[in-house]
């Protein structure tokens, strides 16, 4: 008994509350989401512990499940054409992204190719972009009246060089902007590929390509297929972009459960939908990890091997063309989104016909609300996860907690439009009808992100020796204030890291915000989004470059608190 | 200050014992040593008096207190880690004075507490009070850190941040000072050094202390007592000299300095001298015994090489050497007898002086030094 009570008062009660919080918004809505494939009808989990009325109605519903929500997907209608256009998409990103990267890394990795400082500084850059921001951009260059199909036009071209509403279109943005996802992994092959072999490879005589396609190459392959496989999730996931750019006639799973729910208040609908979503992606990262197993490149690259650098003009020249051709586009798209903020009009020319600022201050009257709005939701999913993620690295480092480690790594597997329906669904109803709150919004934003912020704390917690917090409970101090004096100032540098990562991707996330944000609670990516949908591209061209520079100054913060922390 | 008492102590961790039967009696102001080789539970025997494992069963007493209910922080324990366990961003001043800020931390009223609360995360903001400030720089002085006060710990040599762990513990003033292979990090030089101080520090301060350690040169030359350990049991609880002259069991012997052990068997009993066959030589041997299988055993430096046929020993044999090993003042020899293999050691005189490997010696032991088990 006192046992359970000195349980209680300590860190016991934090533990009991965190995987409270874990089940409640993580393990109840997708529990529930899978219900409803079959129930056809949103089921009140939480009314059903509280009321036998209410729990005479699940009953109800449960007698009346049926499999034909599976039944569809598979007898070849409408869903399971979106899953097979989904499937098709991210298969084409993933293999077209292996391509662009092979010379790319190896050009970084192998050579002394001219600005590859520059290059890969620049790669960066598509990262911090929201896809559908990029999305919107890819219209400005190629649409109707682009300044890209302008010139193509010139030259003699007839309609659009691409159609940005289109399959390729969707796979061209996601290409272009989810590359560097993939190129560091890449890099980090190549590097570590055993160069000793492609020297005897050379020695016995063999030409450099000759080496390079039959040892180089098939060395790095392991690595190249899981990074297809990141790609293939990302893609996969990716709402931005289809959200923008798929036209009508194009089903893609992700934007069809948006529509069920958003649209048609289809529940057994939007929970099927989820439920294969979730599915795919939870083999996919399954089949990551088989193909992971065994292999650490974080050990292999660890052992500084001298690797002799290409300098032959004759492969780098190229090398650096192509790839300087790849990092020019995002940043194209960039620019043409700043022209547009500044633009008084932009017709069917190369240039806009005249400058202004009134844009931005358009939006710093009467759309400051968004602004404020992002850096609230923001902040408080920030200061929500700082929390949990302390408390869950010290049991999932001090306590070897399997099961938080594993909570926390639910969040990276579930698409965040997934994760949204879940919610939605879940808390639909009294007694804890929450959606359409700016808490469930936070408290979505904070579980989607939480991995990062846990990544980061966990591996500050780890490098804490656990005597060091033994020696102040030793000198007197409660655990509590072991953990407040000791750990707390230790971990800093992690937290203040992650807590950075965390505010970013808030502010850039799209799926949740879309789907779950109340209309006093927009924040930016919401405000652009309807904005382009209205065809107010000036506004939202300005409101983009404002996001996109907060997202970059804090990144900019992040890695500044993150090198300094290494060194 | 006060004793220690330890009865019936056992440990399990998951269903596995590591502990058991530890019994302890330590002393008001005594120096024990915790002897025994790596695994054998030393550690956690001391975590478990400082309150970091919780014993499965069995009862531990500081100074008549049952500290069974006592949390950690509540048991007045001071202990030096194996690892110092310093706090990386404070710098040694703070780290001594910790403990005192906790003490601070628990009389004062909520305004207090804020203040030192923020003191303890940065001391640049809220001043030490005048005690505070005396107690930790009389310490510092004590262990001859004084100019290094300021100093972070990561800036300090080994030895240096080795004595910081020993002032911070110190300015507890704890009513046991338990010490967990202190000086495994250290070179041994270093070692001897601070062997000394912590000697004269105990000796000072008259501070019960728990000493662990698996070296045991390190326990004979600083411990009043020692408790031997082997598999999670304690084997023989003495004196050094104790130890070293009546160890109960071989491993101790073998253990304790070095030793020649040899299986053999009592043939005769009487007159107070026993004999004792071992292979197709006999022994003899002052220790009484009713067993008949017995482990005689003999310390190198009991066992005579003799120069000629001048001395009368009533054990002696004819030995091969096998080699030799100078070691310092001693020289060390591997001798052949029949089928066993013996340690002799002898002082040093000179160089010439040394056996070579195959010349034939005789040996002489007397029976007051064999001992058999
Ligand atoms: N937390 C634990 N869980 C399970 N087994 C443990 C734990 N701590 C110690 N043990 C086991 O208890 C035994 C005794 O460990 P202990 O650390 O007390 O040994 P030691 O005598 O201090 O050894 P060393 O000289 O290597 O420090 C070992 O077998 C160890 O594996
Ligand atoms: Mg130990």
């Amino acid at each position: 008994m006192s046992k359970l009570k000195r349980f209680l008062s300590g860190m016991g009660f934090i533990k009991l509350l965190i995987y409270g919080f874990f089940l409640l918004f993580l393990i109840i809505p997708l529990l529930s989401v899978f219900l409803v494939a079959f129930t056809n009808e949103p089921i009140n989990v939480f009314g059903s512990l509280i009321s036998l009325e209410q729990m005479q109605t699940t009953i109800e519903q449960f007698k009346n499940a049926t499999l034909d929500n599976f039944k569809s997907i598979f007898s070849y209608g409408h869903y399971f054409q979106g899953l097979l256009n989904s499937l098709k998409l991210s298969l084409i990103v993933s293999l077209w992204v292996l391509v662009i990267c092979i010379p790319i890394a190896y050009g970084i990795a192998r050579t002394k190719m001219p600005f590859k400082k520059t290059i890969s500084g620049l790669v960066t850059i598509p990262l911090v972009i929201p896809t559908f921001i990029s999305a919107y951009a890819f219209i400005i260059m190629f649409g109707r009246s682009g300044w890209v199909t302008y010139i193509y036009q010139q030259l003699g071209g007839e309609g659009m060089l691409i159609d940005p509403y289109s399959m390729t279109g969707i796979a061209i943005v996601q290409i272009f902007f989810f590359f560097p996802y993939a190129l560091w992994p890449m890099v980090a092959a190549f590097k570590v590929s055993d160069v000793s072999l492609e020297e005897a490879s050379r020695n016995m005589g063999a030409k450099s390509w000759l080496t390079f396609i039959t040892v180089t190459f098939p060395l790095v392959i392991p690595g190249m297929l899981s990074t297809a496989l990141v790609i293939f999730a990302v893609s996969f996931s990716d709402f931005g972009t289809p959200i923008i750019l798929a036209p009508s006639d194009l089903n893609l799973i992700v934007v069809d459960a948006y529509r069920e729910i958003a649209g048609f208040f289809n529940w057994g609908g939007a929970a099927i939908l989820t439920v294969i979503m979730i599915a795919v992606a939870g083999v996919i990262y399954w089949l990551q990890n088989y193909l992971l197993k065994g292999r650490d490149y974080g050990t292999l690259s660890g052992k500084p091997k001298k690797i002799k650098l290409i300098e032959n003009k004759a492969l780098t020249v190229p090398l650096a063309i192509f790839s300087g051709f790849v990092v020019i586009i995002p940043l194209l798209a960039m620019g043409t989104i700043f022209l547009q903020s500044i633009a008084t009009t932009w017709g069917k020319d190369p240039l806009p016909s005249g400058y202004t600022l009134e844009h931005y201050k358009t939006i710093f009257t009467s759309s400051l609300g968004n602004i404020q709005n992002s850096l609230v939701l923001a902040g408080g999913a920030l200061v929500l996860s700082v929390i949990i993620a302390i408390f869950v690295s010290y049991f999932v480092v001090r306590h070897r907690s399997i099961t938080l480690d594993f909570m926390t790594t639910v969040p990276l597997i579930v698409p965040g439009i997934a994760l949204g329906i879940a919610l939605i669904q879940t808390f639909n109803t009294a007694p804890l009808q929450l959606t359409g709150t700016a808490l469930i919004l936070i408290i979505a934003y904070t579980i989607r992100r939480l991995p990062y912020m846990v990544r980061s704390t966990v591996g500050t917690m780890k490098s804490i020796k656990q005597d060091i917090e033994e020696a102040a409970v030793n000198l007197g101090a409660s655990t509590l204030t072991a953990a407040v004096t000791v750990v707390g100032p230790l971990m800093l540098p992690g937290i203040a890291a992650g807590s950075i990562l965390v505010f970013v991707t808030v502010i850039k996330e799209t799926s949740i915000s879309i789907l779950m944000a109340p209309a006093e609670w927009a924040p930016m990516s919401l405000a652009i989004f309807q904005n382009v949908l209205r065809a107010e591209y000036y506004s939202a061209a300005a409101m983009s470059v404002i996001l996109v520079i907060m997202v970059l100054l804090l990144q900019a913060l992040a890695n500044k608190l993150s090198g300094g922390n290494k060194s | 200050m006060g004793s220690v008492v330890v009865e019936q102590l056992r440990k399990d961790f998951s269903g596995v014992t590591v502990l058991q039967n530890i019994d302890l009696d330590i002393k008001e102001g005594e120096f024990f040593a915790l002897l025994g080789p790596s695994g054998c539970g030393k550690t956690t025997t001391m975590r478990c008096i400082a309150g970091f494992e919780s014993p499965t069963s069995g009862t531990i007493k500081i100074g008549d207190r049952d500290v069974a209910k006592l949390a950690p922080n509540e048991r007045n324990c001071g202990m030096v880690f194996q690892s110092y366990a310093l706090f990386p961003h404070m710098n040694v001043f703070d780290n001594v004075a910790y403990s005192l800020n906790i003490k601070e931390l628990r009389k004062g009223n909520l305004f207090k507490k804020v203040g030192v609360y923020t003191r303890m995360l940065n001391s640049k903001l809220v001043k030490y009070p005048k005690e505070i400030e005396k107690k930790v720089m009389d310490i510092l002085e004590y262990v001859e850190l004084t100019d290094h006060a300021k100093k972070l710990t990561s800036e300090l040599s080994g030895g240096q941040q080795q004595r910081v762990a020993l002032a911070r513990a110190l300015v507890m003033e704890p009513e046991v000072l338990l010490m967990d292979e202190p000086l495994s990090n250290l070179d041994l030089k270093l070692r001897h050094t601070m062997r000394n101080t912590i000697r004269r520090i105990q000796q000072d301060l008259k501070i019960t202390t728990i000493f662990v350690t698996h070296d045991q040169e390190e326990a004979m030359s600083m411990a009043d007592r020692i408790a031997v350990m082997k598999d999670g049991e304690i084997l023989q609880i003495g004196t050094p000299t104790d130890l070293y002259s009546n160890p109960k069991t071989p491993f101790i012997a073998d253990f304790v300095g070095t030793s020649n052990i040899l299986p053999g068997k009592v043939v005769a009993s009487d007159n107070g001298i026993t004999t004792v066959q071992i292979g197709n030589q006999q022994i003899k041997s002052v220790t009484q015994t009713d067993k008949t299988d017995v482990q005689v055993i003999i310390r190198p430096e009991n066992i005579n090489v003799l120069n000629g046929g001048s001395d009368d020993y009533d054990n002696a044999f004819e030995g091969t050497i096998q080699f030799a090993t100078y070691l310092g003042n001693t020289v060390r020899y591997d001798i052949k007898v029949g089928e066993h293999q013996l340690v002799v050691d002898t002082t040093y005189e000179s160089g010439d002086s040394i056996k070579r490997s195959g010349e034939k010696v005789r040996l002489g032991v007397s029976p007051e030094r064999v001992l058999l088990i």
